[in-house]
């Protein structure tokens, strides 16, 4: 138990720091409300959190080589069966099939897969060439496909990435990598280019046309139409949009005081997104410019600190593993604050730390416990046990 | 180990960067561009609501209230205490059956222009304001409703400020009535909602409006998406009065009450209207048309029905007969012919010879006494109100002279009094009669305007003017209804009539005789039962009328006296006309006779 105090207080306390924003704000979000429910939210994201930092330390404490040796396949073989579970039994929630009982198999999966893929590419005799490189496209397919089913195109959206770094991180066939990437950004840049075509059209049906050709989901075309025009429909799908704006615009330099948030009390800011995804809204409406820096850094922090662990663990696992999930929050943080602010097209993502999901509060804190193993059982490069 | 520990110092470099662009844009939005998001935000979550002031007073000349704003209870709904039922058709519903239920608690049936679908409109337009629903509660209502409000919570009383006019009718076309509008505010485009203001429909309510109404306030709402008031605390004290509403004004006229109900007294149960002014200054000291309405019935709102009942009415009670209504004024235009011909140059001694008929040509007249008046002057022409005798005169002087001494009366022009709608009348001339009948001007016509018939119209109003000037030895003053202020100096007269002043002093003597002895001894007489003859304790002058209109089954007489008093520094000038009368004298001459004596008084001689 000493051996907890020579944990990365730094990545631990920013991780406090977030949590108990997170606390303050859901609180802030759901006392506007009428709902006892929704009161009470903070409670449960609190206790969650408990649970959570439980797990994180005993994690911590347990010796990460042996974690992933045993449990990183089982993991993910459990990962993939619930998440073909959720697509049968699932309960429908805006739009998406995403919940199975109390909770999210795809925040399950995410760290599933990143758990898998240190294992498999951070071990000595792991294969880097083509064939290497067709495994881990396999390891990612499988989650990646059946989220996408859900349809969870944002949760996707931050695995994919973040799978990625780790095999730039363990070098797996550069060129391979690169034709992703470059076929990643050629079919994004596809499908804005044809939203964009489309809404410059001026005939109605040739638009339609153009549209229905997108193999996307409407809500996703109408996604990126707002992205593209924010004031196209002020009052219907670029509502969110237009009020995080607005909530975050409105909070100046020093903000309006917590549960002062106007867009929030008097429900422009929807009450089913103020506490989850929009969160970040209401934290830079009511601590202002200044609360929403004390945010990120405490994210920058955090994530800065864990790759200093990594690139000092002397072991391949650790280090892709704390690759893995330092992206995966990376791409969380930067995606969720980018589309309250209109940088990127909306993508249901919450906030790390901060959005009220218990789920994803708790996976969050296991691969965060995982990391302080990481740094908790360095390896020396010789080291006998290294060699598993 | 082949993996690199450089790799973490670019992937914590492209962290970092990625945080920074997030910063960056954050700062613009947040500190750069805050002054946008707040006024979008504010244009957003505020509306503003305006408010009207408390309406002015309407006083007659001694500070009598004639129109008063009296608290009014009432109970309202308040939609933001519904907005937990959800959509806006629970909400209706909700409010709905509240509604009937509250309605059977207060015994009160429920307003019919309140329906569902109004109760709809309200909750998508205006939800941040109360519906009135019940106006004018009494205090046996409003016990019930206090005893049980427990149970209506969406229900709450207030006092709203309703019109009164304490004297009911009295000098109603005069005050005019009022309705609910929207208050006028060029300042604030950016209203959304408005409580209603009490707004003058007619009369002097509608003419002073601007004065009466006072200055609309401003005050600024929050509301939440559904544009309801929010109902937590701390949004309350974002509720900001941008400008308090200032009352209104309170309007002084120059109508005397008492002379107003005794001048109303007399036109009771006929069609007709009178005029008194002051012949000194033009002020209106009462103005009656009959019949009459009571304005109190308009409140708090005038129905269709009520409306259309009123306008659809044969009498018109709700046309203003003292301005709008013109009539041939018949002999009382007589005292005009005369000093157009003695301006002309006639001589008043000269007699004429009354056979009862005047023949011009085909052109045949009849003098209403059928034997004739025999040889006659002007001053007995006047006294015993000769046809034969101005028709001749008319005919010496010509159209010319008359049409023009008319105008210098104001006749067939407005009068320009401080009240909305008037009629001009008609003074007609050759060209006037081309243009509107087609036919050229015979000789005859001069005759007949001679003696105030033909085409000739005037509005009582117009000869209560003519009579003043006569009082007054030939000054025409607008006639005016709100008081003059006491630090304004006395009105001064229009024009002054081109007339000699001993031309004005023979026709005013003219007159006096037909109050003493000649067509208008009622007037300044009164008959006892037993032939004793009451006496204005004053002296006076006056002059009949008695216009024959119509041919046939509608042939009537319209009876006419204007009158002023006393002879000699007169202080009153009436026009009184009855519609469908015998004769001037016998008609209207006893009316006359009250509204003077009212004044001044009457002596048994």
């Amino acid at each position: 138990m000493r051996k907890l105090l020579h944990i990365d207080w730094i990545m631990f306390l920013s991780m406090i720091g977030l949590v108990a924003i997170g606390v303050v704000f859901i609180q802030s979000a759901g006392a506007a409300r009428q709902i006892a429910a929704l009161h009470a939210a903070w409670r449960s994201h609190a206790l969650t959190a408990i649970v959570g930092i439980l797990l994180y330390l005993g994690l911590a404490l347990l010796d990460y080589r042996k974690v992933l040796k045993w449990a990183a396949w089982p993991c993910f073989a459990v990962a993939m069966v619930l998440l073909l579970a959720v697509l049968g039994l699932g309960d429908k929630v805006y739009g998406g099939q995403r919940w199975l009982w109390f909770f999210q198999p795809s925040e399950i999966a995410k760290l599933a897969t990143i758990l898998a893929v240190a294992r498999f590419f951070g071990r000595k005799e792991a294969r880097t060439d083509f064939k290497g490189f067709i495994a881990a496209m396999a390891m990612l397919a499988v989650p990646v496909v059946l989220i996408l089913a859900e349809p969870d195109l944002g949760t996707a959206l931050v695995l994919v990435p973040a799978v990625l770094t780790m095999l730039c991180a363990a070098r797996v066939w550069i060129k391979g990598l690169v034709t992703i990437l470059l076929a990643g950004l050629i079919a994004a840049g596809a499908l804005l280019g044809a939203v964009a075509a489309a809404e410059r059209e001026p005939d109605r049906a040739k638009r339609e046309a153009i549209l229905a050709r997108i193999p996307l989901h409407p809500h996703q075309i109408r996604r990126l139409r707002v992205f593209l025009n924010p004031d196209l429909d002020p009052n219907g799908s670029g509502w969110n949009l237009r009020q995080a704006k607005l909530s975050i615009g409105s909070g100046f330099i020093y903000g309006k005081g917590i549960g002062k948030g106007d867009q929030k009390l008097l429900g422009y800011l929807p009450p089913s997104v103020s506490m989850n995804d929009f969160i970040f809204a209401v934290v830079a409406e009511e601590a202002g410019f200044r609360g929403a820096l004390v945010t990120l850094g405490l994210f920058l922090a955090m994530l800065l600190s864990a790759l200093r662990v990594g690139a000092t663990c002397n072991d391949d696992q650790g280090l892709l593993l704390i690759v893995g999930i330092s992206t995966l929050v990376f791409c969380h943080v930067y995606v969720n604050v980018a589309m309250s602010i209109g940088l990127m097209p909306i993508t249901g993502l919450p906030l790390p730390f901060i959005s009220a999901g218990k789920t994803f509060l708790v996976i969050l804190m296991a691969a965060f416990g995982l990391a302080q193993s990481v740094a908790l059982h360095p390896s020396a490069p010789d080291n006998p046990e290294n060699q598993n | 180990m082949r993996t690199s520990p450089v790799f973490m110092v670019f992937l914590g470099a492209a962290f970092t960067l990625g945080i920074a662009v997030i910063t960056a844009e954050l700062w613009r939005l947040q500190v750069v561009d805050v002054a946008a998001s707040k006024e979008n935000q504010r244009r957003q979550n505020t509306r503003s609501i305006l408010i009207p002031g408390m309406r002015g007073r309407i006083l007659d000349r001694s500070g009598r209230v004639l129109a008063d704003s009296r608290p009014s209870r009432v109970i309202m709904c308040l939609p933001e205490r519904f907005a937990n039922k959800g959509g806006i058709t629970n909400i209706a519903n909700a409010v709905d059956s509240d509604l009937e239920r509250l309605s059977a608690v207060l015994n009160l049936p429920r307003p019919p222009g309140l329906t569902h679908e109004r109760i709809v409109r309200h909750m998508r337009e205006s939800s941040a304001l109360p519906i009135y629903v019940w106006r004018d509660i009494d205090d046996t209502t409003l016990a019930r409703f206090a005893e049980r409000a427990d149970e209506f919570p969406g229900f709450d009383e207030s006092v709203r400020a309703e019109r009164i006019y304490p004297f009911a009718s009295l000098a109603a076309h005069v005050i005019g009535y009022v309705g609910h509008d929207r208050p006028e505010n060029d300042t604030a485009p950016s209203t959304h909602y408005w409580e209603p203001e009490l707004k003058g429909r007619s009369g002097l309510e509608e003419r002073y409006d601007g004065y009466l109404a006072g200055v609309t306030g401003e005050q600024r709402v929050l509301v939440d998406v559904r544009g309801f008031k929010p109902r937590a605390a701390d949004a309350a004290d974002k509720e900001a009065s941008v400008r308090q509403p200032a009352d209104g004004l309170d309007l002084v006229l120059t109508i005397d009450a008492p002379l107003q109900y005794v001048l109303e007294r007399q036109l009771r149960g006929v069609l007709g209207a009178g005029v008194v002014l002051d012949p000194r200054t033009g002020a209106v000291l009462a103005m009656a048309s009959s019949p009459t309405f009571d304005p109190n019935e308009f409140i708090p709102v005038l129905t269709h029905e009520k409306y259309r009942s009123l306008a659809d009415d044969p009498d018109h009670p709700l046309l203003n007969r003292a301005t709008s209504g013109t009539y041939a004024p018949g002999s009382t235009f007589k005292p005009v012919t005369a000093l157009a011909a003695l301006d002309a140059g006639a001589d008043p001694e000269a007699e004429y010879n009354c056979r009862g008929v005047f023949t011009l040509g085909e052109f045949r007249l009849h003098c209403w006494d059928r034997y004739g008046h025999g040889e006659i002057a002007l001053h007995r022409a006047l006294r015993e109100s000769c046809n034969t005798y101005f028709s001749n005169l008319g005919r010496m002087v010509g159209t010319n002279a008359i049409v023009r001494t008319a105008r210098e009366f104001g006749l067939g022009s407005k009068t320009g009094i401080d009240l909305g709608a008037e009629a001009p009348g008609v003074v007609p001339d050759a060209e006037w009669k081309l243009a509107n009948s087609g036919e050229p001007w015979y000789p005859g016509d001069t005759c007949q305007m001679a003696i105030g018939q033909g085409m000739l119209l005037a509005t009582p109003l117009q000869m209560a003017v003519v009579c003043a000037a006569l009082a007054n030895g030939g000054d025409i003053y607008t006639p005016y209804l709100r008081a003059r202020d006491s630090w304004m100096p006395p009105p001064k007269p229009m024009r002054r009539i081109h007339a000699r002043a001993e031309d004005i002093e023979r026709v005013r003597m003219g007159m006096r005789a037909v109050a003493e002895e000649g067509t208008g001894k009622r007037v300044l007489f009164r008959y006892g039962e037993r032939r004793e003859r009451y006496r204005l304790r004053t002296t006076c002058a006056a002059k009949t009328g008695t216009a024959e209109v119509g041919r046939g089954e509608t042939r009537r007489k319209n009876t006419w006296v204007i009158a002023f008093a006393p002879y000699e520094a007169p202080t009153m000038a009436v026009a009184v006309v009855v519609e469908r009368g015998e004769s001037g004298g016998l008609t209207v001459g006893p009316k006359v006779h009250e509204i003077l004596a009212s004044r001044f008084g009457e002596e048994l001689p």
